[in-house]
């Protein structure tokens, strides 16, 4: 039952440095989050186990951050009327499903190809479902930007709303109704993504957008609902495990809450494709720097021969591009926001 | 929420004549019909009050003013609630001397709660309300959507008459916004302050502390409750002290895209389809 907890945990001696680097990488995360509904936690991981902290806890900790940022964005852009709450608790439900569903399925590819096989899995649908899915989002939102900025509903999900299968659920604020049999398996890909990347948001949001039929408003404030249920539960069990290192939650929390409640304020100004513009542009920067991280398991797995030094020096560009995708999703955001709010101001 | 006042309330108006009861006691006065004067302030304006009267004088009507405390649960210890109350008195005394002047009826009343709800159940409990003059500071709209009387509203621009010996030049357009804002950014600041000492005292228990903390929340089994608890405190004392934070630098979220979103949610509606009725339904020929 305690099977990791059996072996004897290292957390980290914290330091002035590795406090700031986190409250820095938490605020920028937030920011993210709080904006396009997830993908601000994907750096974090990495961040903490450049840090030293073991693989586990950092994963562990990162989950645990991540509902009450989730809770504090959604509530922020609740107020704002975007939040679909009925429509996340659902999603959020079957989402957890989907996690459980990953987590074997990641197992069973642990068990059959060892550590690096399983690493090797990670990267190839990180840079399969970003490399697709971003270059949809990114496709739309020029496509909008072109028509003049105003959204239309998707085609896919306008056939999908008119088909009558038993149980249809209507959702208010999204404007809504559709059968439960499209929502769940929309869910389950956000929870095994989830579980595999550790950022569902990246099908959560655009499922939401392309095949329920939410606006970009609606679909990113309602996967911070979805991220809310998926990282309690994730929480709950890795807390079981007792591998939640509080410190390093609360030092990236105390950053990530500033960023997620700018973030949130920041969907209230900018037109509704630019929520789609940074999405597609941190989703195709990310997939970029998983291309770099690939020879690394390859080399592991004797498929190719490489240097260790090369290794290492591929290992660290990989986590510059994730870190780089951040950054420029977080400036687009706050050049954004500080730009329409000085717009709004001129024109009062 | 609406709550009378206990000095001045529905139950116990004070009339032109000095006497006092319930509005629907009054066999002599039922059959006059009401003109509802509403005002946010404790303070009636004047010009409102010559309005009214002037209007009642000539068609003869009686005059119910309502005094509406709009945030009456405002934390400040009830000391604005309490201002609000004397305001009031002080105003319908006033009132009630250029009304005697004028040989008109006017009754007070002190309420609380929005402005469009107390407006449509006065003018359902008090069926001889004929019409409605709101002051300025109350938007049209709010009162128009609830009353099922016509609504006029009184602009006045001349400064108000008082006691007042310091004249405060303000635009009176955008007045209520300034003091709001004020009131607002001084909230946010106090908020700020009150969070943020929680966020840093419970920051500072967990870092002094670290030993005792990773003891208890790294035990797994049930004490998993224990991080979820300590996160959960943690973000609700640190959430709301970000929140504060932001808005005390004066960003928030934007005034002009608020009804934007209703837009695009209403202007999706096709989106859903319309069911097709199925239902038999009887078919007329001639």
């Amino acid at each position: 039952m305690h099977g990791p907890v059996n072996e004897v945990i290292q957390f980290i001696d914290l330091s002035s440095y590795s406090i700031i680097f986190l409250f820095l990488v938490g605020f920028v995360g937030g920011l993210v989050s709080g904006f396009i509904g997830s993908g601000g936690a994907f750096v974090l991981t990495p961040a903490m186990m450049s840090l030293g902290v073991p693989g586990t806890v950092a994963v562990a900790s990162n989950m645990c951050h991540k509902f009450p940022k989730a809770l504090v964005g959604a509530i922020k852009r609740y107020k704002y009327g975007q939040v679909d709450i009925k429509l996340g608790l659902i999603m959020g439900t079957f989402a957890e499903i989907g996690v459980q569903v990953g987590v074997m399925l990641q197992k069973h590819i642990l068990d059959t190809w060892g550590q690096a096989g399983s690493n090797l899995y990670v990267s190839f649908i990180f840079v399969l479902v970003l490399v697709i899915v971003g270059s949809i989002v990114m496709r739309d939102a020029m496509t909008t930007k072109k028509k003049g900025g105003i959204e239309v509903a998707a085609p896919l999900a306008k056939r999908i709303q008119k088909i009558e299968l038993w149980p249809m659920v209507t959702f208010k604020t999204a404007n809504v109704r559709i059968s439960v049999w499209f929502l769940v398996p929309v869910a389950l890909a956000t929870g095994m993504l989830a579980a595999t990347i550790a950022v569902g948001g990246f099908i959560g949001v655009p499922g939401l957008m392309y095949i329920i039929g939410a606006t970009s408003i609606i679909a990113s404030a309602t996967e911070l609902v979805i991220a809310f249920v998926m990282g309690l539960g994730g929480t709950l069990i890795w807390a079981y495990y007792g591998m939640v290192d509080i410190r390093l939650v609360l030092l990236i929390l105390a950053g990530s809450l500033f960023g997620v409640q700018l973030g949130a304020i920041g969907t209230t100004y900018v037109k509704e494709y630019m929520i789609k513009y940074v999405m597609g542009t941190i989703m195709l920067i990310v997939a970029v720097s998983r291309f770099f991280a690939i020879p690394k398991y390859l080399n592991e797995l004797q498929v190719i021969s490489l240097d260790n030094g090369l290794v290492g020096i591929l290992t660290q560009i990989s986590f510059a591009v994730m870190c780089f995708a951040l950054l420029i999703g977080a400036t687009i955001i706050l050049v954004s926001l500080f730009r329409a709010r000085s717009l709004e101001k001129v024109t009062a | 929420m609406a709550k009378t006042y206990s000095n001045i309330s529905s139950t116990n108006p004070i009339g032109r004549d000095g006497n006092s009861g319930d509005l629907r006691t009054l066999p002599d006065q039922k059959k006059t019909p009401f003109i509802l004067v509403v005002t946010r302030n404790g303070h009636m304006p004047e010009p409102v009050m010559e309005y009214a009267l002037n209007v009642a004088d000539r068609l003869k009507y009686a005059i119910l003013a309502v005094h509406i405390n709009t945030l009456p649960f405002f934390r400040d210890g009830g000391e604005r609630s309490m201002l609000f109350s004397l305001a009031l008195e002080e105003s319908s005394i006033f009132f009630e001397e250029k009304a005697k002047a004028r040989n008109v009826r006017v009754e007070h009343l002190g309420e609380t709660g929005k402005v469009g709800k107390v407006v449509k159940r006065l003018c359902y409990t008090e069926k001889r309300i004929e019409f409605v003059i709101i002051d300025q500071g109350i938007r049209m709209e709010e009162v128009t959507s609830q009353s099922p009387v016509p609504v006029f509203s009184v602009i006045y621009t001349r400064p108000e008459t008082g006691e007042m010996t310091t004249n405060i030049h303000y635009n009176p357009m955008n007045r209520g916004e300034l003091s709001m804002s004020t009131t607002s950014r001084k909230r946010h600041v106090k908020n700020c302050f009150v969070f943020g000492g929680l966020t840093a005292a419970m920051y500072a228990t967990v870092f002094t502390n670290p030993e005792v903390f990773m003891t208890y929340l790294t035990k797994g089994g049930f004490y998993a409750l224990l991080p979820v608890a300590v996160v959960l405190a943690v973000s609700y004392a640190h959430g709301n002290f970000t929140n504060s934070f932001w808005s005390a630098l004066g960003i928030e979220g934007s005034k002009v895209s608020a009804p934007k979103q209703t837009d695009i949610r209403q202007d999706t509606t096709p989106s859903a389809g319309v069911r097709k009725d199925t239902r038999p339904r009887a078919e007329v020929r001639a």
